[in-house]
């Protein structure tokens, strides 16, 4: 109980005042064990009885028996028989009585009284756990005992009459006692282990449980157990019924199943990479009282579905009526069934809210248009107009200056009319693609053993290998859309960015093939290089149509269809984010092997762009005079690229094993090989 | 806006093909005939600026140029119910309003006549657009004022905007049949010329393609213009699709063009669409011809884009992809790798038609050889007749009997059919590399007397 300090103490006096608590039975095992007949009780009671039992005739030692006996009902020591503490059992007492009495008496005297033990156990048990610190079902067990208790010494009070009027005999005593014995015995055996292992909350509600099914085969003790179980699991019905149906923690001592964990702040979830928000700040204890533990799952996700509401400002209540009052938890399932309609409202409460309210599909949709260049012509015009500033340096460039060109390449193209463009701000990373997916260590990156040497960076990292987007995202689409996943979102975009730069110059290069098509271009290096361009585009148009039209497209096209039928938020979530895995791994970011050789190609076909207005003019002038070194550097270039392409297939080959889409890619790239 | 494009239609053809393609493009778009936004047009998500401009907030105006030697097209267009769509200074006629007399000479000499006029009229629009991508010619290649005047425009478009590209919607004339214009095989060999030599990409329209498909497809048995025209315009609006209604990619004109043309010259594009719509009737059918001839099993694909409208589940799309080439389904050139490629592109939402999903095709097609072979071998038989060389006599071009510029322009189309003839076999890249002067000897003479000023 970490938590008790918050709960109020005992007053003083109920730990002062022994006799108001029974708590004079404790003092006992003090003073008792050394003298032995000397209760406080019989000095008071009956001074001077000090001859024993024995020398009475035997129908009057019954008529003191019984006097004896009805006062140790109640817990109290009489003339003869005195309680003692049982050594090695923590309180545990013993009666006993006089051994100079008549045998057939003591005899059913000590029948008697395991009754009068178990009445000491409980009471004691009663008052200490009704104190505070004990929480709300110790509470309500107590006071389910103490009713018990009482209706037990109106008993004892009648009995007393009874024999007042000289009607009761031992055996009468006997008799009126044996129905209680078994009842009694259970109980205590409860208080027993409950005290020893000091249970609180749903423990107790697990024990007195175990014991009711125990007993099934006595009906009586078996009822008496589930009323005392349903009596004890009130209070915490009533914070079951505030966590379900409103989303509140209302758990003073806590006892409730439920943790929250107040140190995660939702704003968490899109600043920091590793935001455990959803998965932590509610989370189940060890403790689940056995009757729930089938639902505690979606107990746990109704009231966290509720809470997400709550923070939104939206009006977070399960309709109640009567019929779904958690009273109890009986045979007949009607609190499960009471879960499953609060869960059900819960979260298609609160997934229309997400999708209809904060417009999910519209945010991923505009994920995709930006992020994912599912619509990217706002891309062109950006690179149209930032090209110089981002082929700066990395510690050069003026991100400001590069959001109010992203802006403005945003207002006028097709993006202007998505309301969702203004939620878009650009970023410059500090590491290049292949660093930072090695910094990313939750990814499941396939790391190849000579990892280490291949990472450094290139010498002139540019904006062009680092440019991102961050895409602004509210609470609640943070849980959907959190960092992680925005994160990824921007892996697979910087890759893609430079795919689209690299098919820019090329698409420059050709353009400038083209320039000279009015010139005599046989027998010059000319139609080799524009062969070659050809390749080259062919190569990083394929690439591009792999990633986008073999992996985003359809990956998301099922996502998307997924999230229509999809019922709750965390279904929600896991098809996003198997969304997002699927596509890192299949956009061969996972595969550092690969795109460290697709990274070299591209910077191949950059150093080819870079070079073919020098080629070209070198092409025309060595056409008039030698005919057969001209076209020396774009064969090199050719050799070059085409040796990194033919080794890029065994690497695809044997990645196609594990990762069948790899086999697509190398059609793309490679053409389909048919004489295999 | 950027990445604007300038449209300029010359001719009869060219302005009747044009007026379809701006009307495809209004329907499309949602804009109204008088250019204003039509009410339901709030989807966004389309690029109307590539080939709009927004005069005042209101109305959207084609980048169009109008032009024509005589008046009977422009004047329909300026008396139709598109006539408050075009912006007026943007109509060029010639002041005498004769025409060209289906002479090349003349439209070519006419259109040297006037270049300040006109070149002023295309500065003009230059000027209005952010950064201008390129120009877009429709003509005919078999009429005088198409052909002439726009194979003039085509070399002054290169020299005064040599960055930016040119592509031009050229329709071939019927093949089939005697034309009622005699000195067509002139025309068409002066005009491929230039498109050989001065334009960027050339999508072919073949006539008699066309004609075919209405009179066999849909059952018209004397296709009108009107109706071959809006065959014509539904081509050209669906191969601007993917810069109109941006994808991941070939969103801008120089990424599709790139990845579709394999060398300078070899860029003569064909085109398939389907289903095709005339009044109803719909069929699948290739748009351009293929000579069909024994030779044409020799014909290879260098290159392919389809482009996809509508809603179209992209798996589905990538199996039959994958299907085509595995089955070898497509004959492919063997010198290089085989370039498929698909782009899916968003239907416009304003146009209802039958057909959830509609797509055309843009190739670089080796057959496309068989035609420029025939236009040859018609000017070869009209050109040993000394047929009609009068007429053209009587220009500049061709003033003291000086008919080389015939022969340099026959030179360069054999030259260009050598080339596609040459994609045909596995060592093209042998090709490139030979020295043309030992086999073909003269034509390193004849091509390096060209134009000197494209040298740059």
């Amino acid at each position: 109980m970490e938590n008790s300090t918050s709960c109020p103490s005992t007053p003083r006096w109920n730990i002062e005042r022994p006799f108001l608590t029974g708590h004079f039975h404790q003092e006992i095992k003090h003073s008792s064990q050394h003298t032995h007949y000397k209760g406080y009780s019989s000095e008071t009671f009956s001074p001077g009885s000090k001859s024993p039992i024995g020398c009475y005739h035997a129908s009057v030692q019954e008529l003191l028996m019984i006097d004896d006996l009805l006062s140790a009902l109640v817990g109290i020591e009489g003339r003869y028989t005195s309680i003692k503490r049982v050594s090695g059992k923590d309180g545990r007492f013993k009666f006993q009585v006089d051994a100079s009495m008549d045998l057939a008496l003591q005899e059913l005297a000590k029948r008697i009284f395991p009754l009068c033990e178990n009445f000491l156990l409980m009471n004691q048990f009663v008052e200490s756990r009704s104190q505070f610190k004990n929480g709300l079902v110790n509470h309500a067990f107590a006071a389910a005992l103490r009713a018990l208790l009482l209706d037990y010494q109106a008993m004892v009070a009648q009995l007393e009459h009874q024999f007042r009027l000289g009607r009761l005999s031992i055996q009468g005593l006997w008799f009126f006692c044996q129905p209680l014995m078994g009842s009694m015995q259970a109980l205590s055996s409860v208080i027993q282990k409950s005290s020893g292992e000091n249970f609180a909350g749903s423990a107790v509600l697990n024990l007195l449980q175990s014991q009711a099914k125990a007993m099934s085969g006595d009906h009586v003790v078996r009822s008496l157990l589930e009323k005392m179980t349903e009596s004890a699991s009130s209070a915490y019905l009533s914070i079951l019924e505030r966590w379900v149906y409103e989303g509140v923690i209302d758990d003073p001592y806590d006892e409730f199943f439920i943790a929250e964990n107040k140190s995660l702040q939702k704003e968490a979830l899109v600043q920091d990479y590793d935001a455990k928000y959803w998965q932590q700040r509610y989370s189940l204890k060890e403790d689940i009282p056995s009757f729930l533990s089938n639902a505690a799952e979606s107990i746990l996700i109704t009231g966290k579905y509720l809470n997400v509401m709550r923070e939104c400002g939206h009006n977070a209540q399960v309709p109640v009526s009567d019929n779904s009052k958690l009273t109890n938890f009986g045979t007949n399932h009607h609190y499960l069934e009471c879960i499953k309609v609060a869960y059900d409202f819960a979260s298609g409460e609160l997934l229309n809210l997400i999708k209809e309210k904060y417009d999910l599909m519209g945010k991923l949709r505009s994920l995709k248009r930006y992020l994912l260049l599912d619509q990217g012509d706002f891309l062109v015009h950006f690179m149209d107009i930032a090209r110089e500033e981002l082929a700066k340096r990395l510690d050069e460039i003026s991100v400001e200056k590069l959001q109010s060109l992203l802006e403005l390449a945003l207002r006028t193209t097709a993006a202007a009319a998505d309301p969702c463009h203004e939620d878009l701000t650009c970023c410059v990373e500090r590491s290049s693609l292949l660093k930072r997916l090695s910094t990313l260590k939750d990814l499941d990156v396939n790391r190849p053993v000579s990892d280490s040497n291949g990472l450094e960076e290139p010498i002139s990292v540019t904006g062009l290998e680092t440019f991102s987007l961050i895409y602004k995202v509210q609470w609640p689409l943070s849980l959907i859309i959190s960092r992680k996943a925005l994160t990824k979102y921007q892996l697979i975009f910087r890759f893609l960015f430079h795919c689209e730069h690299v098919n820019r110059q090329l698409c420059g290069a050709w353009q400038n093939h083209q320039g000279v098509r009015a010139l005599k271009t046989r027998g010059t290096g000319i139609t080799r290089s524009s062969l070659l361009c050809r390749s080259m585009l062919k190569f990083i148009n394929s690439l591009l149509h792999y990633l986008t039209f073999e992996v985003l497209e359809p990956n998301w096209h099922v996502m998307h269809c997924k999230l229509q039928t999809a019922k709750s938020i965390d279904e929600v979530i896991r098809c996003h984010d198997f969304f997002l895995e699927k596509c890192l791994k299949e956009c061969l970011l996972l595969l550092p092997e690969v795109l460290k050789k697709v990274e070299k190609l591209k910077s191949i076909c950059l150093q080819y762009a870079a070079a073919t207005q020098w080629l070209i003019s070198s092409s025309i002038e060595m056409s008039s005079g030698t005919a057969t070194t001209d076209s020396d550097s774009v064969l090199k270039f050719e050799r070059e690229f085409n040796f990194e392409l033919q080794t890029l297939e065994p690497i695809l080959n044997s990645y196609s094993q594990a990762e069948p889409y790899l086999k697509h890619l190398a059609q793309w790239i490679l053409g389909v090989k048919d004489d295999h | 806006m950027p990445r604007e494009i300038i449209t300029l239609q010359v001719g009869q053809c060219g302005n009747q093909i044009g007026m379809e393609f701006w009307k495809q493009l209004c329907l499309e778009h949602g804009i109204s005939k008088d250019g204003i936004l039509e009410d339901f047009a709030t989807q966004g998500g389309d690029r109307k600026d590539v080939f709009f401009y927004q005069a005042d907030d209101q109305h959207y105006v084609p980048r169009a140029l109008l032009m024509d030697l005589e008046p009977r097209v422009i004047n329909g267009i300026q008396n139709g119910e598109y006539r408050n769509l075009y912006n007026h200074e943007n109509v060029f006629l010639s002041d005498h309003g004769g025409g060209a007399g289906n002479n090349w000479a003349s439209g070519y000499h006419q259109g040297e006549q006037v270049q300040e006029d006109i070149m002023d009229m295309i500065d003009r629009e230059a000027d209005g657009s952010d950064s201008l991508e390129g120009f877009v010619l429709c003509h005919s290649i078999a009429g005088g004022t198409g052909s002439g005047m726009g194979s003039y425009l085509l070399e002054t478009l290169n020299d005064r905007y040599s960055k930016k590209l040119v592509q031009t919607y050229s329709v071939f004339p019927n093949q089939m049949e005697t034309s009622d214009v005699v000195v067509q095989p002139y025309n068409s060999l002066l005009t491929l010329k230039r498109l050989t030599l001065n334009a960027d990409c050339v999508v072919v329209l073949d006539n008699t393609a066309l004609n075919r498909i209405a009179v066999e497809r849909l059952h018209l048995s004397n296709p009108t213009f009107a109706q071959t025209n809006s065959l014509v315009s539904t081509v050209m609006s669906a191969s601007t699709t993917t810069l109109r209604y941006p994808g991941y990619m070939n969103n801008d004109l120089v990424g599709l063009l790139a990845s579709l043309i394999p060398t300078p010259r070899c860029h003569f594009l064909m085109t398939g669409y389907t289903p095709l719509t005339v009044e109803r009737q719909t069929k699948n059918i290739m748009v351009s011809s293929y000579a069909r001839t024994k030779e044409a099993s020799q014909a290879k694909y260098i290159s392919i884009l389809n482009i996809i409208q509508g809603e179209v589940d992209p798996t589905q799309v990538h199996e039959s992809l994958q299907r085509i080439r595995e089955r070898k389904l497509v004959n492919f050139i063997e010198w290089g790798p085989a370039s498929i490629q698909v782009a899916l592109s968003r239907k416009s939402p304003y146009v209802q038609t039958a057909h959830r999903v509609s797509g055309l095709m843009l190739a670089s097609h080796t057959s496309i050889r068989h035609l420029f072979s025939k236009c040859l071998s018609q000017y070869e038989k009209l050109r040993k007749k000394q047929a009609f060389l009068d007429n053209y006599r009587k220009f500049p071009m061709f003033a003291d009997n000086d008919l080389s510029e015939f022969d340099e322009s026959r030179e360069i189309i054999e030259s260009l059919v050598d080339e596609y003839k040459a994609c045909e076999s596995p060592d093209y890249i042998k090709w490139g590399m030979e020295d043309p002067d030992s086999i073909l000897t003269g034509e390193g003479s004849a091509t390096g007397a060209l134009d000197p000023k494209l040298s740059t």
